[in-house]
């Protein structure tokens, strides 16, 4: 009887070896391509040059193990999967006929329409839109997606088309005008994987944050009065305060401002010269105006059209 | 895989354990003790609370523990019941794994033969006596199995609390992947931890199921 017992100790202890050796091994080959950009992540700018230089050595020599669909492989293939937020109204969200709507959504569609090409939406939720490029599951990422340094090392972000900043809401009768003020006891909801989960974990450490994984969670933990306040993009919580009654963008811009752009997997040069051309061109006819005035406007209003979009990837 | 990435993220990782086991030992004990008395009441057939008793079984076994978390955490609050995610984590997995505990019990006692009842109580014994020295301790002893089998169960759930903003195991390196896309590092971690919380509780239920079939049937 002992013997046994230890024999499945052993067993158990040899199995879990296996799948510890089976991951780190996956993680050198998996890794080749990323390795010196994941490693180097807090080192901002500096690092990000030596992960190009890799970058390019490994693009030649692996590139049977690449994970990503070049622009030609899309267009034979007669499909483009594009991640998009299913509950992040009104810039990507699922309407009441269960079509996908919104501002990310009305700019795939003129995608699919100029490759020529039926598009396949994955619903994302904002922590794994890295993971998603990487795997190669979708292959362009028009989720919100703000551009950031540490984002940019892990994926190739396209020309900007739009401009983003942080805010923070709070209920009307307890407005938070200043995070200084955020007490001890104080919770503010963040999303899991956003840049303000990331801004507020830099810069205000002490501020305890409440996190969760999707939008329509983190709305209904506000609305029900579980924290302070929530911090996200301002786009977000301007729709929300418009929305919802009783509640206050106490902290309209807060950070740095910056923008949103859509992403591919690290690498896709073919798709990202495609998506920046056809940015440029969009440009041209005014398209993310139109795409402004078709999605944002009920929601916004026309005060918000010259500061939100950003026409032909030009930041002004 | 970076062994300074590792290190730097091993305290949220044993803050993430230590708030699993926390919630999932006050969710057990929950269960256990719900399972005790749904158990009594089926076996005993006590009217009406034995169907109260099958009403919430068929309920709390037949929803995912997610769709309970999010009823008590998200819509209880709408009609003015407020309970803090920790105490709702702890809720969500008593009474799921109260209505599991329920039935696991429930076999255990109903599969002790009538005969021993009908013999101690022919002994003089009352019938509490037969119950709690007859009956109970055999009836716990072929249910060992199944309440291991429910233990690590309960404590595995324990990866969608994510959903009510606890910070579990799980959350922790999602979260972590999100910010900072170590993918590797942290899902490694994520199966080490897994692993050192389980396999304890594993070998924990074989000496105990061994030790109390000794007492029932000898080696």
């Amino acid at each position: 009887m002992k013997k046994n017992l230890i024999g499945r100790i052993a067993g158990v202890l040899a199995g879990t070896a296996v799948i510890a050796a089976s991951i780190t091994g996956c993680g050198s080959s998996a890794d080749g391509e990323t390795a010196n950009a994941a490693t180097v992540t807090a080192q901002g700018t500096e690092a990000a040059s030596t992960a190009a230089e890799t970058e390019s050595s490994e693009a030649t020599a692996s590139d049977s193990s690449k994970v990503y669909r070049t622009l030609d492989e899309i267009k034979e293939s007669g499909t483009i999967n594009i991640g998009v937020f299913s509950d992040k109204s009104p810039f990507g969200y699922v309407d009441e006929n269960g079509n996908y709507a919104g501002y990310d959504v009305y700019f795939a569609e003129r995608i699919g329409k100029d490759l020529g090409v039926d598009i396949n939406y994955v619903s994302t939720e904002a922590a794994n839109r890295i993971e998603y490029l990487q795997t190669g599951k979708v292959d362009i990422i028009l989720a919100n997606f703000t551009v950031t340094d540490e984002r940019a090392q892990e994926v190739d972000f396209a020309l900007p088309y739009m401009n983003v900043a942080l805010g923070v809401i709070s209920p009307a009768d307890k407005v938070i005008k200043n995070l200084e003020d955020v007490s001890a006891d104080d919770q503010i909801i963040v999303i899991s994987g956003t840049t303000a989960e990331t801004y507020l974990e830099k810069n205000y450490p002490d501020i305890k944050l409440q996190k969760y994984d999707a939008y329509a969670e983190a709305k209904t933990a506000l609305e029900n009065g579980n924290a302070a306040g929530w911090a996200n993009d301002n786009t977000e919580v301007i729709a929300f305060s418009i929305e919802n009654e009783g509640f206050t963008v106490g902290i309209p811009s807060l950070g740095d401002a910056d923008t949103i752009a859509p992403a591919v997997t690290k690498g896709n040069e073919s798709l990202l010269n495609w998506l920046n051309d056809e940015i440029k061109t969009l440009g041209e006819e005014k398209f993310f105006h139109a795409d402004y005035e078709e999605t944002l406007l009920d929601t916004y209003g026309a005060d918000y059209e010259d500061t939100l979009v950003v026409e032909g990837g030009k930041v002004e | 895989m970076d062994v300074e990435v590792i290190k730097t993220y091993l305290p949220l990782y044993n803050e993430a354990i230590l708030l699993t086991v926390r919630l999932g030992w006050f969710g057990i004990l929950a269960a256990f003790g719900i399972g005790l008395l749904g158990s009594v009441i089926q076996y005993f057939r006590i009217p009406v609370l034995r169907k109260i008793a099958a009403v919430y079984i068929e309920v709390f076994r037949n929803t995912p523990l997610l769709v309970q978390l999010f009823f008590i955490y998200f819509a209880l609050p709408k009609i003015g019941i407020k309970i803090s995610a920790e105490s709702c984590g702890i809720l969500g997995l008593g009474l799921i794994g109260g209505a599991y505990m329920t039935e696991t019990l429930r076999s255990g006692l109903e599969s002790i033969d009538k005969i021993q009842h009908e013999s101690a109580l022919s002994l003089g014994m009352t019938k509490r006596q037969v119950f709690f020295y007859i009956i109970l301790p055999q009836a716990f002893s072929v249910s060992i199995p199944g309440i291991v089998a429910n233990l690590i169960f309960l404590l595995k759930e324990t990866s969608v609390f994510s959903t009510i903003s606890l910070m579990d195991l799980m959350f922790t390196s999602k979260d972590l992947i999100g910010m900072y896309a170590k993918t590797i590092e942290c899902l490694f971690l994520l199966v080490i931890y897994y692993l050192i919380m389980l396999l304890p509780v594993s070998v924990l239920g074989t000496i105990i199921e061994r030790r109390a079939r000794y007492a029932q049937f000898g080696d």
